[in-house]
């Protein structure tokens, strides 16, 4: 399966992904630890990918969306943004609403 | 790359209203106003930014820009109030 596959299938298995550099415990970066917060602060499950564990899908994940940085979250298999969308969607309420089906279940 | 070099990149993408960056030369942080945001959502006005700033983002000249806000003069107008 070539990266791109992988990627879809992850994006599509996952209602809610991140591809952020580190873990969501330990995020290497300030603007991927940014997003873990605001999807924790949404009490939404969500998956990670660390992608400095994987360079295939850290060069992948850049070409997947033609975004050129990471984090990256993905919500129902569409792209919502980087670290500055997510940020201004949390505070208008967007992201909540977004993620609002998914936290009944 | 200085914030100045940052925001006149900026301004050849596209004609800005009013334009901030602030940055230490490595991460910049932008406020862009420009009339040509009308209409296009949030992830659009950024991949506008991003489409622009390929080259140097790809080059590593520009290591990271966060746009603060995108805004249409109109929004922007309505955030001065």
């Amino acid at each position: 399966m070539s990266t791109q596959d992988t990627i879809r299938q992850q994006v599509t298995e996952n209602p809610v992904i991140l591809y952020m550099k580190g873990t969501p415990t330990f995020p290497q970066c300030g603007f991927s630890a940014g997003a873990v917060q605001i999807l924790k602060n949404l009490g939404v499950n969500f998956a990670a990918v660390n992608v400095l564990a994987d360079p295939e899908i850290r060069q992948g994940i850049k070409e997947f969306a033609n975004w050129p940085t990471i984090p990256q979250l993905y919500i129902k298999g569409e792209f919502v943004g980087g670290s500055d969308i997510m940020k201004e969607l949390y505070a208008s309420g967007e992201l909540a609403e977004m993620v609002a089906d998914l936290k009944a279940e | 790359m200085t914030p100045e070099h940052v925001q006149s990149l900026i301004s050849q993408i596209i004609p800005c209203e009013h334009i901030e960056v602030e940055g230490d030369g490595h991460h910049f942080y932008a406020t862009i106003v420009s009339a040509q945001f009308d209409g296009l959502k949030l992830l659009a006005r950024h991949r506008v930014i991003n489409d622009g700033l390929k080259s140097y983002l790809d080059s590593g000249e520009l290591h990271a820009l966060s746009m603060r806000a995108t805004l249409t003069p109109a929004e922007w107008a309505a955030r001065q109030q």
